[in-house]
């Protein structure tokens, strides 16, 4: 077997070059770049860049501030992971099992995907709103004004309240993978289980869940990334506040960034993200393969 | 392995590119701006506010050019115009005045752009970044643009106009827009009427009057915007004066030497006066977003509000029939004080622009324009702005607004807003906003006084390592 030698395929390459040049000059490009901008105390306008060595990234390690927005944003990601992936899996068991309007359903769980994130904040923010707003309008007519809430301006609840506004918006999508996946898992296990006297909860434990690994994996990683990356609602919500409560890294660092003329800072916030990002998703990807069921 | 470990890094890398990669490229800035003017010289450190008090310029200096046929420009000149255009007010005050210079001036043509002002400074830093940095433009982070040398200093006629002007080592860069807006209690004047009380005349008196209001029941006794952190501002720098810069007026110049803190006493003392004020808050203030202030007290859900003079023509557009009364809160020493006199913002040159002496020209003459009595009365009476020229423009106001014009001219201290200040008592970029943020955990009670003194007193210092004017880290 000698090696066969390749061969320059230029259609193929016409076909890439495109994307690749795109891809280069305004993803691989930008991302190198702030490694250096990161390294220096830019202040986003400025010609003049001044080299500051890892002073930005000292400063990551002993900011209180940047710890708050470190475990805001864990907080945050680890709520709407869990809460999402499960909401999205029963709206998707409900889709699956119904016996009319399918199509209705699946659908209507879907309308707030097509919602702008900015959009979904304002309407949420609008609902929550102490004074004017739904949720304490219900609550004062159900005669419940004790159970009224500052929901986004109590710090104890407004994580929780943000949380909600994305789970509410992205379970509508992770749904449609696990219907999928639940609609590829073959009939006959299911019936052969129950001719073996299983229960719908057996069979579910025992022979869905292993058969839809795959969609777990794919959603878990993708409430991941959404997690850690939220941005918008709490741009419109809350800015960040009450104090410091809903600041997480991303917000951090276009507060710093843009904001505060520290753009140094900022992207040094950035590549700090970058890094949690690749180890979590390893850890994570690690985990949920090993418990995929290959069919 | 390897695949599956490269696929995880490049999904990773692509997603944070998409956050970190948008840190901007500096080589996008005109190179040569750098060399336009010297950042040396351009520091802070000697800036301070010009008393000026100099002479009126004639009137219709402005519009001698053109009424006498003699061209200011060599051919016929554009320039790009923006502003924070947030504002309706601003938008039709600035278009009329534009309209009227482009009329006046048949070869110069003004153009306004879009300012997007919601996001002010970002935009105009987008701008930049993207080689459309304007001519003219209202600018609001004077002292960083200075140091970067995108601005043109403004020719002595032109800050001759103005009361006050801020400089830069004797050089001023921005004509300011308005006096600084003064802050002060906005009040249900047919509430106060209907159980007899009266505007306050001590700081005391203020709070008794709260006390009352909170007594009766039917209303708070002030609403507070505090879900926008700048609106938390006003108070904020009302205590700090009244405890802090009464004191001290050079305390953050001190506190970059290191002869104090923030756990200072009189610090502490500003936390705690905002802890007696904000007790009398409309219940959800830190989650009411300033947009709606008008809302509460227009129908009746609070009494007072602290706001600027802005705030006249929305309360009257949201209710022209309410009954407004203002007054200013005196400090618990018994003294006036308040935010006014000229700011470091106002319309600028941009130092590119006038490279091009036509367009230099052009942009000196629509300033000048701007400034005349008949057109900047178009902008003050629109904004209800404090008019910050020598020769002032005879204002058709309402009564409220006259009443703050006239407690400018007998308050006992009139200054800038403590963010507002440059040279040796300018904040590091990002510290009003940690102090705003951190006083709200304060008032919420999620942190005491002194926890919150110590966190003031960490971020502090990591921020003078990258910005001290006394030491010139971060200015040069």
């Amino acid at each position: 077997m000698g090696k066969t030698k390749r061969k320059f395929d230029k259609p193929a390459f016409l076909f890439i070059a495109p994307a690749f040049i795109f891809f280069t000059l305004f993803i691989i490009v930008p991302t190198v770049s702030s490694v250096y901008y990161s390294l220096t105390s830019w202040d986003g306008i400025s010609p003049d860049i001044k080299f500051i060595g890892l002073a930005n990234y000292k400063e990551i390690f002993t900011s209180a501030r940047f710890g708050n927005a470190l475990k805001n944003t864990v907080i945050l990601t680890v709520f709407i992971s869990i809460f999402e992936n499960t909401i999205a899996l029963g709206l998707a068991l409900i889709v699956d099992n119904v016996r009319w309007g399918k199509n209705f359903f699946r659908s209507a769980f879907y309308i707030p995907v097509l919602i702008s994130g900015i959009v979904s904040g304002f309407i949420w923010k609008i609902m929550y709103n102490y004074n004017f707003g739904t949720f304490n309008a219900v609550l004062g007519n159900l005669g419940l004004d004790s159970w009224k809430q500052d929901w986004l301006g109590n710090s104890s609840l407004t994580l929780i309240m943000i949380g909600i506004v994305l789970i509410w918006k992205g379970a509508g999508y992770y749904m449609i993978i696990y219907l999928a996946s639940l609609q590829s898992v073959s009939t006959d296990l299911i019936e052969a289980a129950q001719i073996d006297g299983a229960s719908p909860w057996q069979r579910f434990k025992s022979i869905t869940i292993p058969l839809i690994s795959g969609a777990f994996t794919i959603n878990f990683t993708l409430s991941l990334i959404n997690g850690l990356k939220v941005f918008d609602q709490i741009n419109v919500m809350t800015d960040g506040g009450p104090g410091f409560t809903s600041e997480t890294l991303v917000y951090l660092l276009y507060k710093v960034g843009f904001n505060e003329g520290r753009q140094g800072f900022g992207t040094a916030v950035g590549i700090m993200l970058l890094f949690i990002i690749i180890v979590l998703n390893t850890l994570q990807q690690k985990f949920l393969r090993s418990r995929e069921v290959q069919m | 392995m390897k695949k599956k470990l490269l696929a995880v890094i490049l999904s990773s890398a692509m997603m944070a590119a998409t956050l970190a990669g948008c840190g901007g490229n500096a080589d996008s800035a005109p190179a040569d701006n750098a060399a336009q003017t010297n950042t040396e010289d351009g520091a802070a450190d000697d800036a301070a506010v010009d008393n000026a008090e100099a002479p009126a310029a004639e009137d219709g200096a402005a519009e001698e050019g053109a009424a006498s046929g003699d061209s200011i420009v060599s051919a016929p000149t554009e320039l790009t115009y923006i502003f924070a255009d947030g504002d309706e007010g601003a938008k039709a005050s600035m278009n009329e005045i534009v309209n009227k210079f482009n009329e006046t001036y048949p070869d110069i043509t003004v153009t306004i752009e879009p300012g997007n002002g919601g996001a002010y400074s970002e935009f105009i830093k987008t701008k930049d970044s993207v080689g459309e940095f304007p001519d003219v433009m209202e600018m609001r982070d004077t002292a960083m643009y200075v140091r970067a040398g995108k601005l043109e200093p403004l020719s002595d006629d032109i800050v001759s106009l103005f009361t006050t002007t801020t400089a830069f080592d004797g050089k001023v860069y921005t004509a300011p827009l308005g006096g600084e807006n003064t802050n002060g209690i906005i009040y249900n004047k047919a509430y106060f009427d209907e159980n007899g009380w009266t505007e306050p005349t001590t700081y005391d008196e203020f709070i008794e009057l709260c006390q009352k209001i909170a007594d009766q029941g039917d209303m708070a006794p002030l609403v507070v915007g505090g879900q926008d952190i700048w609106h938390m501002g006003f108070w904020f720098h009302k205590a700090y004066n009244d405890q802090v810069l009464s004191k001290d007026p050079d305390f953050i110049k001190h506190c970059y030497e290191g002869s104090k803190d923030f756990s200072d006493e009189t610090v502490k003392a500003t936390f705690e006066e905002m802890k007696t004020i904000m007790q009398y808050a409309q219940e959800g203030w830190v989650s009411t977003p300033d947009a709606q202030i008008t809302t509460f007290l227009v129908n009746d859900m609070a009494a007072m509000m602290y706001s600027g003079t802005h705030m006249f023509s929305q309360i009257s557009q949201a209710d022209p029939e309410f009954e407004m009364g203002w007054f200013p809160v005196p400090s618990p020493d018994g003294k006036t004080r308040l935010v006014g006199g000229g700011g470091v913002g106002g319309l600028a040159i941009s130092a590119e622009s006038a490279k091009d002496p036509d367009k230099k020209a052009a942009a000196e003459a629509f300033i000048k324009f701007f400034y005349a009595p008949e057109n900047y009365k178009i902008y003050c009476e629109t904004l209800s702005a404090i008019p910050a020229t020598v020769d002032k423009p005879d204002l058709a106001v309402l009564d409220v607004f006259q009443e703050v014009i006239d407690a400018n001219e007998t308050a006992d201290d009139l200054a800038p807003m403590w963010n507002g200040r440059v040279g040796e008592n300018e904040l590091p970029p990002d510290f009003r906003n940690f102090m705003y943020k951190t006083l709200i955990e304060v008032l919420q009670g999620t942190r005491d006084i002194d926890s919150a003194c110590d966190e003031l007193n960490k971020t502090w210092k990591v921020s003078m390592e990258s910005f001290n004017p006394i030491t010139g880290v971060g200015i040069e």
